[in-house]
């Protein structure tokens, strides 16, 4: 895939991507960005190798799932709610929208819960779409959205 | 499994909108561009590496082969080399010294032609040319440590 072809396909998807980074980062937004940009790094260096024909959008996210899950891993911190608290109203993107709560409450959740949860409620994937971004089985995201969806449910008082 | 429809219009309600998608994808262009050199840089080296290996092998095939016709020219009843000890096998050795090296040389240069046609078959399977990468590095990078 040349750079031009890459950079026009990543021109439509790369919104979505940066969404879902954005939710998994819990509303740091120079953390997803960064976070995308890498993947999308590591999608154009592996793209010869792209051959999911029509589904370039579930093959980006799925480099972006475990570019944010080595991030986790190799920043490795346990941030408490009120960490969490403070670094969200810190950062200048989130001052502009409400989204907070929902951020907050993300943070809660572990990396793969809350990866599940983000595709499942932001960007509409079904179980089996999220089982082959997430490499898990269906059963294991099945339970990971009935525990994120309890936990959510639960801090967000709905 | 079923949505939860509070969460499903949370999440549809608090859907991310940015205004800086240009500025993105302009800093994402600039991070392929910078790779894409890294990467063209590394495939010149790797090119000029196998050029030489491939110098090297047909400057042992040139050596190889010369080296085996002369010693097919020298007199037959001349062995190649000889031994001080003279045991069974040593001296079968030397009677034979001229053909066993011949064969040995011959095993080489067989060796050296499959290198030099794996490699030069690598090097035409390499995506840019060595000009191509610097004229692109100098257009895209025209500072003094680049060109």
């Amino acid at each position: 895939m040349t750079r031009e072809g890459f950079i026009a396909l990543v021109g439509h998807e790369q919104e979505a991507l940066r969404g879902f980074l954005l939710y998994l980062c819990c509303g740091n937004k120079d953390e997803a960005d960064d976070l995308a940009q890498d993947a999308l790094v590591k999608a154009y260096l592996s793209s010869a190798g792209y051959q999911e024909k029509g589904r370039f959008r579930s093959w980006l996210f799925k480099i972006a799932h475990n570019t944010f899950l080595n991030h986790k891993a190799s920043c490795r911190t346990t941030e408490s709610l009120d960490e969490a608290r403070t670094l969200v109203s810190n950062t200048s993107a989130d001052a502009s929208f409400a989204h907070q709560d929902l951020y907050l409450a993300l943070r809660t959740l572990p990396p793969k819960e809350r990866s599940a949860i983000t595709l499942f409620y932001l960007n509409g994937y079904n179980i089996k779409e999220i089982a082959a971004i997430t490499e898990a089985s269906e059963d294991a995201v099945k339970k990971q959205l009935s525990r994120g969806r309890d936990q959510l449910k639960e801090k967000l008082k709905l | 499994m079923n949505k939860d429809k509070e969460l499903e219009e949370l999440f549809f309600a608090q859907k991310p909108q940015f205004d800086d998608n240009e500025a993105f994808m302009a800093s994402l262009n600039k991070r392929l561009e910078a790779v894409e050199y890294v990467k063209q840089h590394q495939e010149a080296t790797i090119r000029r590496y196998k050029m030489a290996l491939v110098a090297a092998f047909v400057v042992g095939i040139i050596s190889g082969i010369v080296t085996i016709v002369f010693m097919l020219t020298m007199p037959a009843a001349v062995p190649l080399f000889t031994f001080r000890v003279q045991t069974g096998w040593l001296s079968w050795l030397a009677a034979n010294s001229r053909l066993l090296t011949a064969s040995v040389l011959s095993l080489l240069v067989t060796f050296g032609l499959i290198s030099i046609v794996s490699n030069i078959q690598d090097i035409r399977n390499m995506h840019y040319s060595k000009n191509e990468t610097l004229t692109n590095a100098n257009q895209k990078n025209p500072s003094p440590s680049l060109a």
